[in-house]
């Protein structure tokens, strides 16, 4: 009966999608929004001339990482989305586990492993926050720097029975993820738009450019860097 | 150059095939790890370092990705092997030293 239901609803859900097939427009024959208008018809090497890395300066985005202006800059208030989703399975990962107490083996950890914590943390933290911090220069950025930071605090928690950072954790979440929406209410202030970049965008290529995308990417770092940090610990309480 | 790091592409693609023939065959949750940790290291190794001969631009990150392979790979197997044999996987029947038992210093 089961199988039976679950194939009607398989069979269903075909049906649905085969049916919506027609609704999609032939290749080339979209009727497009003002935006993706106006956005085809930008030239690939910008409206004034060629770009050139680390010349070009006071470019709409300025970022030389695409994917980074994308997701920072155009469609900022989706990303300010993703980061709720994130946020709200780590509460839900929490109020799962909320019941478990950390289980304490009784062992002092393996001597490698505390050793090399001890000289692998330091790099592991600082690659991650170099991802960060070069997400708009670079491939990485936020998500990323923020995992790879996770995974340095997931040794800390192998490596030491006693560390406990779920307080740290819940502070620093708080804070970067408020300053976010404190960056996009500057931006209603000053240009009357929702996250929209209104620092200097500065020269294509280095450090300092790009407005507010590095800005927002070292938050989103550091929220997700906490938020996977509090998923771990609390899968380690689970033990 | 080039040759040379086909040359060693070619010992580190070998390194790999042993490390899954051992994982294969290997009798024992020990012995498999070893296995696999031998090849990952230098099977890594020596395909890095091809690449790294092959075009001389990437010699420098090849030569920090060794490093920082040589620093994780053998931690985190001998955290695994620390693991299996604390929760009391026995080694094969064929082993004849085991010099960590009844004593708490592992």
């Amino acid at each position: 009966m089961r199988r039976f239901l679950s194939a009607l609803i398989v069979l269903g859900l075909i049906m649905f999608f085969i049916s919506t097939l027609p609704l999609i427009p032939e290749f080339g024959k979209a009727s497009l929004s003002k935006v993706s208008r106006a956005f085809i018809d930008k030239d690939v090497n910008g409206n004034g001339g060629n770009i050139q890395y680390g010349v070009s300066k006071d470019l709409e985005n300025g970022a030389a990482n695409v994917v980074t202006s994308i997701v920072v800059d155009y469609r900022s208030f989706d990303t300010l989305g993703e980061v709720t989703v994130l946020f709200t399975s780590a509460l839900g990962v929490g109020i799962i586990l909320s019941g478990y107490k950390r289980k304490k083996f009784g062992r002092e950890p393996n001597f490698i492993l505390r050793v090399s914590v001890g000289i692998l943390l330091p790099l592991i933290l600082l690659f991650g926050a170099y991802v960060f911090i070069h997400g708009h220069l670079t491939p990485g950025g936020g998500f990323p720097g923020g995992t790879i930071i996770a995974a340095g605090i997931l040794l800390l928690y192998l490596s030491n029975e006693e560390f406990d950072l779920s307080k740290t954790v819940k502070f620093v979440e708080g804070i970067s993820g408020s300053l976010y929406v404190i960056v996009g209410l500057l931006g209603l202030a000053v240009s009357g738009v929702f996250l929209i970049n209104f620092l200097p965008t500065g020269v294509v290529g280095n450090l300092f450019s790009s407005g507010i995308v590095p800005i927002i990417y070292i938050l989103i770092g550091f929220k997700v860097g906490a938020e996977l940090s509090g998923i771990v610990a609390e899968l380690h309480r689970e033990g | 150059m080039i040759i040379l790091g086909y040359i060693f592409i070619g010992i580190g693609a070998f390194f790999y095939f042993l490390g899954g023939l051992g994982i294969l065959r290997m009798p024992d949750v020990y012995n498999r790890l070893q296995a696999g940790t031998k090849a990952t290291t230098l099977g890594s190794f020596s395909v890095i370092l091809g690449v790294g001969f092959v075009n001389m631009d990437y010699l420098p990150k090849a030569l920090l990705i060794i490093a920082f392979i040589a620093l994780t790979n053998p931690v985190g197997s001998s955290v695994l092997a620390r693991a299996a044999y604390l929760i009391g996987i026995k080694p094969t029947a064929k082993t004849k030293v085991d010099e960590c038992k009844g004593g708490d210093e592992i």
